[in-house]
Formats: C-alpha cells, structure tokens, sequence
C-alpha cells in the first residue's frame, strides 16, 4: 500500500513537474530601451538602482534590455536606428527638436489613449500635443533651456550687486576684467548650446513666438528686422565684453568646474546644469557643496534693451520615453513597454530625479524634503519666468536650425555679419519649405 | 561537355576554394558598400526600407552639386589636404629620420627613445583627443604657460580661421610620427649591414649611406607609408571629433567629419552623406595613383 501511494505521489509530482510550470510561469517579455544617461552625473547609481534595477525586481517577467548612450552618441544613434527601421521598443525622447522625426514620420505611438484615466496626475500642460500633433513622449518635466547662473557670494565681494538690465551688466565687466575674470561663461565648443540656452531666449524676448509662427508658415523672414535685431544683439554682446570668444573654445563639462571655482559670477545654461553641481551619493562630494549652495542662484537675463516681452526665458516640455510604433496594439509586450513607461514617470522615480537632479516633476502628487539648496533654488527660480517662448531648435527643422547654431558661433567669431548669417538662414528655411 | 570538364581542373577548384572567401568578404565589406553608397548618393533616400520604398527616387548628380555649393565642404577639403600635407610631409620624413637615427645608433638610449616616440601610438584617439582639448582650452595648461612668459596672453588659437587647424595638426603630428618611425625601422634593419660597412670603407660620408643606399632601398616602404599616410588623412574622424568637434564653426570640420554630421546630426541627409564620402573614395582612388606614378618615375630599386 505504503509503496502504491508512494508511486502515486511520485507520479503527481513528476507530471506537475512537466506541466505546472509551463501553466503558470509567465513567459518573460524582452523590451528594448534606448536611453539618454549621463554615467558621470552625480545621480547616475541611484538611477541604476532605484529606477531601473527596481523595475526589474518589481516586475520579474519584463526583461528590459537598456542602451545607455549621451549628448550627440544618443542622438545619432536614434537617426541611425530609426533609419535602418530598428527603433528599440521604448526610447528617449525630446517633445520636438532632435526627435522631430521620431514624431513626424509616425515611428511612435501616441500615448493619450494608454494614458486614460491617468491623466489626472499629470499637469496639463505637459500632456499638450508635441511636434507629431499627438503625445508621443510622456514628459517628465518642463524644462527651461535658458537659465543665469549667479555666484552672489562673487559678485558680494567685489562690491557688485544683481544687474536688473542689460546695460548694468555691461557696466559690470570692466570691473570684472580688472579682476581677471570672465562675465559670463558658456560651455558652447557644442554649437548648439548658444542656440539653444541663450538665443532661444533673446529670440523670444526681442522678436516672439507670434513672428517666429509667422516665419515658420512662411508669411516672415528671418531677414527681417525683429530677427535681425537679436542676431545683432547678440553680436553687441561680444563688442560689449559680455561674451568672450572663448566660449566657443569651452568643453560643455569644463564649464562646471570653471563656474564652480568662481572664474566668473554668471554662467548661460540650461536649468538641467543643476544636477551637475549637486552631491554625488557615492562619493560624498560635490562640485558646489551644500554649505555653499546658498552662494548661488538662478534667475533669467536681465531685461534687453528693446524686448517686447519681459522676463521670458525659452523653455519646453521636458523629456520622456515613447513606443516603439511597430508594438501590436493590445498585445502583452504592448502593455509591458507601458508599464516600463508608465514606471519612469511614476511617483517613486519622479521623486528620486528630484532629489538628485532637482528636475521639477511633471506630476501633481510628487514631492520631496531630502532635496539641496540648489534644488530648491531651481524651483523658485520659475518664478522669475513671466512667460515661457520657444526654443528655436524645438520648432524649426534640423536643416534651418543648423545655419542657426553655426551662424551664431561664426558671429561670435567674427566670421560672418548677423545679415550674412540671416540670409543663409533664409536660403536654408527656404529649401526646406519648398519641401513640404 | 567536355570543355566543362577540362575547366573545373582541380588546380582551378583549389584556386577558387582559396580565394572565393576572401573575395565574398571583401565585396560583402568593402566593394558592395561603396556601390551601394553611390547609388543612394543618386537618390532622396532619407531614411525606413532601402528596398521596395516607393518613395525613393533617383535625382541625379544633385546631391553632388549641393555639396559643391556648401562652403563647409571646402573647409573640410582643404582641412583634409592640410592633414595629408602634414602627414606626408611632415610623419614620414619625420619617422623616417627618428628611424634612421635609432638604426644607425647615432644618439645614446635608443630603446628609450624608441618607446617615447611610439608611445602616444597606443594611446586611445579619445583619450589623446580629450586631452589635448583640454591642454589648449583657453584655461588650460597651455594658456596659462604662455602667460608665465607673457602676463596677459589671450588663448586665440582656435579664433582665427586660418590657425584653427594648427593644433589639431600638431597632435596628428605627434601622435602618428611613432607609427612610421617602427615601419622604417623594421625595414631599415633588413638592409645588409656589410652594404653599409662596404660603403664606409669605400669613403663614403654618412649623407652618401643614407641617400645612395637607404633611401634608394625604401622607396617601397615609403610609397607604402605614402599610400598610408593618405587613406589615414582622408579617413580622419576620432582625434577631431575628440579635440574639437569640427568647431568653432566648423572651422577644424575634414571630409569625415563633414559627412558624419551631414548624415547623423540634427536632420539627416543620407545622400548628401553617401555624396560625400563617395567624393572620399574617389579622392582617395587618385592620391593613391599619383603616388603610384611618382614612384615609379623617381622611385629606387629595392
């Protein structure tokens, strides 16, 4: 009997063994990321493991497959796959400007409807169509690409305050040349920074997103005066002192450093620049430590003589991940790639990108008390920005937006004339629009 | 029938055998490439399926015009000529007289002359680009050496367009030079040292050993390193791309650099790109010939 019932046993077992796990083991689903991760960043061990180690261990049947590539490795990466027609199943991307084609040529879903109900968590300004017409990437935040970096302690010692215009800032650098510093610092050897963190800005305060529509549908020029007159202003700022040519010569690292140990009291960026001064986790250390965070601030330009919008700084809404087209609709690796972007902008890691790169998260029900100096002063400095315009990489095309940068270094170097470098913007705008 | 028979000879079997997989790689890696970008050059192609898009058409040689017509074209051409200019007459001479030097023992520590020379070869381009960009950078080393000398000296290396590319020459320079000096070395050390010994006791001068019989015997060496030297030049891409970026204003941008933005940064252009580095090739087929006839007119006899 007792060997009977053993055998019986031994066979439920076995035949358990053999279809038990094929019932109820769920078959993992492998998606593809292609992300956008600075490794260097002070936060980049808490991204590993709070976001992207804990997706896996909360959801043991996603298998995610990342690619971590920055600044142009990532972005030509992205043309290159989307050319050879591989787009991984989940990617980075901006709301428009290097993504636009992502957007344009349909290779991602539009989120809204896997969205749903979930909406109500999100500000509603973020979830606005982006360059597509459609939500294709699921913001994590706005972002503001113009930001002044202000060293007050610097300024304080050598008896200098806060300049409220552009002509006490002028006033300003030849006291700071006695000094032996710089005005203002620019990482821009990358030519799209001055485009897109100072410009965007001078645009949006001297000519305004109304005449940048109008060019855009072709009923305005960039020959004309409203443009012409920020090219020239910023062409004054090099003849003014406040610009130096060697910013074209700056590495976009080497200039946190530079402003870091008081080579000049300003330095033009982008709000993200935040998370490169703040402490590293690992090590312990930052480039601005916390007791001298409070030494620092960030506000916008001073005002521009002849602006016809006040205190505006240029900004959009920020990054976040898309779907890959190509995905079924309905099916499991469908709702898998969701879940994997619907967990990066969740509350948990919309939390941690605050707390280690003060980055303002674009939910309602997220918020933190383990956050720096300068991550507060990155949230209080949003209430300098009257109005938000456009960065000009962000709605024009890559082929009218490239004369742009490279005419604006050329500018600055005393290569081309602000009309030289508007008429070339022309010529390219126009190729383009016949184009379409 | 017969006639079949007679050619499939195991001799010709065996020939096929050896050299079918080095051909298959080479056209698969090398040849097929290069066609298939001159007919990509010829269309709008810009981007999804290559095969069976009815959106690509053929549009003639105009992409070829366009890159004709873009300023920044010749700035890279002429970047480009300056690198072979420099790596031609500036690396080979160079490695060759560094080479000679070691070979002919004429200074002390050979060995340690040799490693010094060859050293910045092994080096990743990346690592040697990086810092080099940050040794000029206007707050670096380099600035703030000059102004030791000269209180006040403004780093403006890079702000004139005519000197942009100066310090990029400067490290290729460097860095390459080794790669010819360990070639002529190991060539020099093939020729018979009783020649040399012979040519001494006859009264010749070291100027004579090194004209009448080293020079005359590498010419082949040197048409090799020539022929290196160029396709090196032409292909030039990881030092720019580290040191500068082909900035300020694409004043440091070569052919490479040119056709890498062209296809990969901001909105590609895939033809315009597969223009550009079709133009490459070509460049490259015609400075190899030149070559060519120049050694076989001037060169010696091994």
């Amino acid at each position: 009997m007792l060997k009977k019932c053993t055998f019986f046993v031994l066979a439920l077992l076995l035949v358990a063994g053999v279809f038990v796990p094929a019932s109820f083991a769920e078959e993992p689903i492998k998606i593809t990321v292609l992300n956008y991760f600075d490794l260097t960043s002070p936060g980049a061990e808490r991204e590993i493991n709070e976001v992207w180690y804990e997706f896996s261990v909360r959801n043991p049947h996603i298998i995610v497959e990342r690619e971590d590539l920055f600044l142009d490795a990532f972005h030509q990466k992205t043309e290159a796959y989307a050319a050879a027609d591989m787009l991984p199943d989940v990617i980075y991307m901006w709301p428009g400007g290097r993504s636009t084609s992502l957007h344009t040529l349909g290779l991602v879903k539009d989120l809204r409807p896997l969205l749903g109900e979930d909406a109500k968590y999100y500000q509603e300004a973020v979830l606005a169509p982006q360059a597509g017409g459609f939500l294709a990437e699921l913001p994590q935040t706005m972002t503001s690409s113009h930001a002044l970096y202000v060293n007050v302690a610097l300024l304080d010692s050598l008896g200098l305050s806060m300049p409220e215009t552009y002509e006490e800032l002028v006033a300003m650098v030849p006291v700071l040349k006695e000094n032996g510093l710089d005005t203002i610092l620019m990482g821009a050897q990358d030519d799209w920074v001055i485009q897109s963190c100072l410009f965007s800005m001078i645009v949006g305060r001297l000519v305004g997103d109304e005449k940048l529509n109008e060019i855009l549908a072709g009923e305005a020029k960039f020959t004309d005066p409203e443009f012409l007159s920020a090219l020239e202003f910023y062409a004054q700022m090099y003849e003014d002192g406040v610009l130096h040519r060697r910013i074209m010569q700056t590495d976009y690292a080497e200039v946190n450093g530079l402003f870091a140990t008081g080579r000049a009291p300003f330095m033009v960026d982008g709000d993200w620049k935040v998370s490169n001064f703040l402490t590293d986790q690992t090590t312990g250390e930052a480039l601005i430590p916390v007791d001298r965070q409070h030494e620092f601030k960030m506000t916008i330009f001073p005002a521009i003589p002849g602006e016809i919008n006040k205190a505006s700084s240029s900004g959009v809404v920020g990054v976040g991940f898309g779907m890959n087209a190509k995905i079924p609709a309905g099916s499991a690796k469908e709702a898998a790639a969701w879940e994997l972007i619907k967990w990066l902008q969740g509350p948990e890691v919309q939390k941690m990108r605050l707390e280690t790169a003060g980055t303002i998260p674009s939910r309602v029900d997220v918020t933190s008390d383990n956050i720096e100096p300068l991550v507060v002063e990155r949230i209080r400095y949003y209430e300098d920005i009257a109005i938000t315009t456009e960065v000009l990489d962000n709605i024009f095309q890559g082929e009218v937006y490239t004369p742009i940068n490279i005419g604006l270094q050329e500018i600055g170097l005393g290569f081309a004339t602000p009309m030289e470098v508007a008429e070339r913007i022309q010529e390219a705008f126009d190729d383009w629009f016949a184009r379409q | 029938m017969k006639r079949v028979i007679h050619w499939w000879t195991e001799e010709r079997r065996a020939y096929l055998l050896l050299a079918l997989p080095a051909v298959a790689v080479y056209w698969a890696v090398m040849a097929f490439p290069t066609v298939f970008s001159f007919i990509l050059s010829l269309t709008n192609y810009n981007g999804g399926p290559v095969f069976n898009n009815p959106n690509i058409q053929f549009v003639g040689f105009t992409h070829y015009l366009r890159m004709f017509r873009d300023q920044y074209f010749w700035i890279s051409l002429k970047n480009n000529t300056l690198i072979i200019l420099i790596s031609v007459f500036g690396q080979i001479p160079l490695g060759f007289l560094f080479a000679y030097v070691i070979h002919r023992k004429l200074v002390k520590f050979t060995g340690f002359f040799q490693t010094i020379i060859y050293l910045p070869c092994v080096i990743s381009t990346i690592i040697v680009g990086r810092l080099w960009r940050s040794f000029f950078s206007p707050y670096g080393p380099f600035t703030e050496f000059m102004q030791k000398f000269q209180p006040g000296w403004e780093n403006e290396l890079f702000f004139d367009p005519k000197l942009a590319i100066v310090p990029v020459l400067f490290v290729i320079l460097w860095m390459y030079t080794g790669t010819y000096m360990i070639i002529f070395l190991a060539n020099l050390q093939k020729i018979d040292p009783a020649l040399i010994e012979a040519a001494r006791i006859d009264g010749a001068t070291e100027w004579q050993v090194l004209t009448r019989i080293m020079l005359p015997s590498l010419s082949g060496v040197i048409v090799t390193a020539s022929i290196l030297a160029i396709s090196g030049s032409l292909k030039s891409f990881d030092l720019l791309f580290a040191m500068t970026a082909g900035n300020p204003a694409r004043r440091t941008s070569v052919l490479a650099l040119y056709m890498y933005d062209t296809a990969f940064k901001h909105s590609p252009k895939y033809p315009l790109a597969n223009a550009i580095s079709v133009f490459m090739v070509m460049l490259s087929l015609l400075l190899i010939v030149l070559v060519k006839l120049t050694e076989a007119k001037f060169g010696g006899r091994e």
